[in-house]
């Protein structure tokens, strides 16, 4: 038997913010309506199969002024693996000075993505 | 006590901040001050741990920390001179400025031009004045944004979110990948007031529910917030009877607006526009008093920093006109009053010659729509409330306003064809 669905998509491409319908039969889909240009189109479809995000979060940080590093992805990674990702990173602990740009987890999870430093930390002045 | 002479000195070491004593250094003035209250340079930035930033300005997906330290270190490159840890207690009309810290003691400066930076505050608990009790636990997004992003403490595991601006949606994603559970997020109006795309990527996607014309209506808790009562509003944004229910949470987050910090503008005497909450600018950026420029947050709440970068370069660059005596006096100003659908303008003052870009943050959302200025009209195919319209005069456009003392600036639908 075949599968219909029709899904409504909100488009993040541009202010206008497309409502997109968006019908998929058997997991495949078939047709993307009420998308005004084709960029939206592209992003609808790619949110429909494979949906990806920005990451980012926060690593400990020993030796620091403060406790916590920012960190980011170098590359978005797959929407449902948000919450492994971040699970991983809770148990990360790095040693200061760090300097922006910094691999601080090479490769996470697998997903063919490393985890850098978003600023330069300098290691606390002795008091 | 002994007076320093500066060339300009800049008040807030934010985004606009940097912005303008770079931009300043670059037009040939070499004594720049920035007076900086935080203890690093960098405003709000280090702690918007997220992307999205420097999309308009660098073409490139940033986030806040990689933002602004580009700024940093091109200001340090520059031996621009700064103080960080330092409070200014008072402007004058004069451009004298009196600052304080633990290094100097007390501090004064004779400015030559000053650059108002100083960016915005959040509203509080008290601004709203939600009945019930007053526990732990009610905290403003940006300060739960503090803790968790730079502190690195977790403010609470079960949390309501007031306000749904890109502050609170910000926060909704961070405290529920750091494990919190976030129970809704309560609108009193019918649609967001953050970006779409925050919409989706910080509540969709972590099935957080949008209570739209919904609020806060009382609070509980002793020593710690236990629980917050939330119902519908009407039309006029009323709680509507017999809609409340008891939402059970240990933090309630407020994003509910940012209001620009103009303590120190008042002290100069420098005429404020009730709509902004900011200082009347000119198209100089230059304040009602002459030599007293503004950018950023201060001036009206941005919600992109590329945005406030490029207030911030406009106002570096005509501080340093008017210190090299290059900046010409606007032979003609034309007051911009906001009109239909237009909460407001800014600037408010232009001299209709050279060309200007106007930012405008309207009332509500409308599609297929025509700006008008005066006798100009500039079509858009869509406005909404949380994204600042974005208006460019050209010269050529220009040419054809008509020069009256006053110009109202609305929106109104597109006439059919």
């Amino acid at each position: 038997m075949k599968k219909r669905e029709v899904r409504v998509t909100t488009c993040i491409i541009c202010p206008i913010g497309c409502k997109a319908k968006v019908t998929i039969k058997n997991g495949k889909i078939s047709k993307i309506e009420e998308v005004e240009c084709p960029r939206g189109e592209e992003y609808v479809a790619r949110e429909i199969e494979a949906p990806v995000r920005d990451f980012f979060a926060t690593v400990r940080i020993k030796g620091a002024s403060t406790p916590v590093l920012p960190v980011r992805s170098t590359q978005p990674i797959p929407k449902d693996k948000i919450m492994d990702c971040a699970l991983e990173l809770a148990n990360v602990v790095v040693d200061a000075p760090v300097e922006e740009g910094d691999v601080i987890v090479k490769n996470l999870l697998s997903l063919g993505v490393d985890i850098i430093a978003t600023r330069d930390m300098d290691r606390a002045k002795e008091r | 006590m002994a007076k320093r002479n500066v060339d300009i000195v800049v008040i807030g070491g934010g985004s606009a901040g940097l912005a303008a004593a770079i931009k300043a250094k670059e037009k040939g003035i070499e004594n720049i001050m920035i007076l900086e209250r935080s203890e690093e340079l960098g405003g709000i930035l280090p702690q918007c741990i997220h992307t999205g930033f420097g999309l308009s300005y660098f073409k490139e997906n940033l986030t806040g920390p990689e933002y602004i330290s580009r700024f940093i270190k091109k200001a340090q490159d520059l031996k621009i001179e700064y103080k960080l840890d330092t409070m200014v207690l008072e402007i004058t009309p004069e451009k004298e400025i009196t600052a304080v810290n633990s290094v100097d003691g007390l501090l004064t400066l004779q400015a030559k031009a000053i650059v108002l930076a100083m960016g915005c505050r959040e509203r509080t608990r008290g601004m709203l004045g939600i009945a019930g009790t007053r526990p732990a636990g009610i905290l403003t997004a940006g300060t739960a944004q503090r803790l968790m992003d730079i502190e690195g403490y977790m403010p609470g595991a079960k949390v309501v979110i007031l306000g749904s601006g890109d502050i609170g949606l910000i926060m909704a994603r961070r405290f529920a990948m750091e494990g919190a559970k976030v129970e809704a997020v309560v609108e009193i109006l019918p649609y967001s007031s953050g970006l779409d795309r925050n919409v989706v990527q910080c509540l969709e996607d972590f099935n957080i529910p949008l209570l739209l014309q919904h609020t806060v209506t009382s609070i509980h808790g002793s020593d710690r917030i236990e629980a917050v009562t939330v119902a519908k509003v009407d039309a006029s944004g009323k709680p509507v009877q017999d809609t409340e229910r008891i939402i059970k949470c240990d933090t309630l987050i407020l994003s509910v607006g940012l209001i620009p910090e103009n303590e120190l503008s008042r002290t100069a005497d420098i005429a404020l526009d009730s709509a902004t909450g900011g200082p009347v600018v000119n198209e100089y950026m230059e304040t009602s008093v002459e030599g007293i420029f503004a950018c950023g947050n201060v001036v009206h709440v941005y919600d992109l920093v590329d945005h406030v970068t490029q207030a911030g370069e406009l106002a570096g660059e005509n501080a340093a006109r008017y210190v090299l005596n290059q900046l010409p006096p606007l032979t003609k100003k034309i007051t911009l009053k906001a009109g239909d659908n237009v909460r407001s303008v800014v600037p408010q003052i232009i001299g209709g010659k050279e060309p200007v870009t106007l930012y405008l943050r309207v009332k509500k959302p409308m599609k297929d729509v025509k700006v008008t200025i005066g006798n100009l009209t500039i079509p858009k195919r869509v406005v909404k409330p949380p994204e600042m319209v974005v208006v460019n005069l050209t010269r050529q456009a220009l040419e054809k306003l008509e020069k009256r003392d006053e110009s109202k600036v609305s929106i109104e639908e597109k006439a059919e064809r």
